[in-house]
């Protein structure tokens, strides 16, 4: 019995060490955790694209089906164009400012929970898809390994996006639904303060 | 007790010597030490340029449902990547094998997003059009003095491996019949896809400018 329990301890704590030695093995091959950590910190690092990313699930989860399964499925895509054009260096002027807008946008559709047809919220999700997919690219070919980059900000992204679409559930229940539009209000608030930052500073 | 005892014991020994063996696999100038055909194996799994896209073409499969005899084009596939590895003995390299490559997450990534039947000589042309260059770039890799006849099979089980477990996990997860089980996978592909278009412009614009 105390045998077992010592190979049982044994073999938690070959994993525990086993673990550092992983993240290690990596950075002698193209540095794919180092490309991975900046390409997931990116997003989740900056206070104006978390807010936007975990607007656009929310708003989706207030429109409901056919929005709540177009969103994270054409979302990826449209903002991995975005990168397209940051990555490549082609001019678009007022990007900070687009996407500080975007949480104002995004967080008043959800104060008011507008319902526009779905090809007016396609649009305007898909316009500031390439405001942050841009953000995002213009920093992608300085990144120690491109495809680790991307994989961690395409992941990254999209969590936020199903964080997004969890906190709409509340939707389902009338105060979930009021608590959600307050939510919008902060949201709104939150672009309101970067749009200052970027238009005062 | 000590019956139940005795295999977790060995499971958890084997796990930690699972991950040990990671350790090893993932630094490629250790893959030297191994075997041929263990390197060639490794090759395309320690890179994301192959992993992703092999992924994706797998869940691709596995969408494609009975009908289409998706096990008939993995195994195409994965025969596609021997011939492509083959063929890098003869042809020079280009850097526009590994675009090929990139481009191949967006078009299986994309595909999967969709989630629509494909024609089946579709299917079977871009399975064999990929798997030649995902071969070819892995034959390519090859350390000098490599056995080809080890490292090749090894680079094609490597892909039949992946795409199996990406089609069996797909087939497996569809038959549980939940909404959005269809939907995560299709989430899946827009992100390889998405991957897939952001290197393809960074490689894009070091192809050009140099």
């Amino acid at each position: 019995m105390h045998a077992y329990q010592t190979i049982r301890r044994g073999a938690a704590l070959a994993l525990l060490l086993a673990w550092p030695l992983m993240a290690w093995a990596h950075i002698g091959q193209g540095d794919i955790g180092g490309g991975f950590l900046a390409g997931v910190s990116h997003p989740v690092f900056g206070l104006d694209h978390v807010v936007a990313m975990v607007a656009v699930g929310i708003w989706g989860a207030q429109l409901g089906a056919p929005a709540i399964w177009a969103l994270p499925v054409t979302f990826p895509l449209v903002m991995a164009f975005g990168g397209v054009l940051g990555g490549l260096g082609v001019p678009i002027p007022g990007i900070e400012i687009g996407i500080a807008v975007s949480a104002l946008v995004l967080g008043g559709m959800i104060l008011f929970a507008a319902r526009p047809p779905l090809w007016v919220a396609a649009v305007i999700v898909g316009i500031f898809a390439i405001f942050h997919g841009y953000a995002h690219g213009a920093e992608l070919p300085e990144s120690a390994n491109a495809i680790s980059y991307a994989v961690g900000f395409v992941v990254a992204t999209g969590t936020l996006h199903a964080l997004g679409i969890l906190i709409g559930v509340l939707n389902r229940w009338r105060r979930g639904a009021q608590a959600l539009r307050a939510g919008g209000a902060l949201i709104a608030a939150c672009g309101i303060y970067f749009l200052s930052g970027h238009l005062l500073g | 007790m000590r019956r139940c005892l005795r295999p977790l014991a060995a499971r958890a020994g084997a796990a930690a010597g699972l991950l040990l063996c990671a350790t090893q696999a993932h630094a490629h100038s250790a893959a030297k030490g191994i075997g041929d055909f263990y390197a060639g194996a490794l090759h395309p799994l320690t890179s994301l340029e192959h992993v992703l896209p092999f992924l994706a073409f797998g869940i691709l499969a596995g969408q494609q449902g009975q009908k289409a005899e998706p096990a008939l084009v993995a195994f195409t596939f994965s025969l596609s990547l021997l011939a492509g590895a083959t063929l890098s003995l003869w042809i020079p390299g280009s850097p526009w094998v590994s675009v090929a490559n990139l481009a191949s997450s967006v078009v299986f990534g994309a595909l999967v997003a969709l989630a629509r039947p494909l024609p089946g000589p579709l299917f079977f042309a871009i399975a064999v059009g990929f798997g030649l260059t995902h071969g070819f770039a892995n034959g390519e890799g090859m350390a000098e003095g490599g056995r080809p006849y080890l490292f090749f099979p090894g680079v094609a089980l490597a892909g039949l491996v992946v795409t199996a477990y990406g089609l069996i996990t797909t087939d497996w997860l569809q038959r549980k019949d939940v909404g959005w089980v269809r939907i995560a996978l299709r989430v899946a592909g827009s992100w390889i896809a998405a991957i897939g278009i952001l290197v393809l412009a960074v490689s894009g614009r070091t192809l050009f400018t140099t």
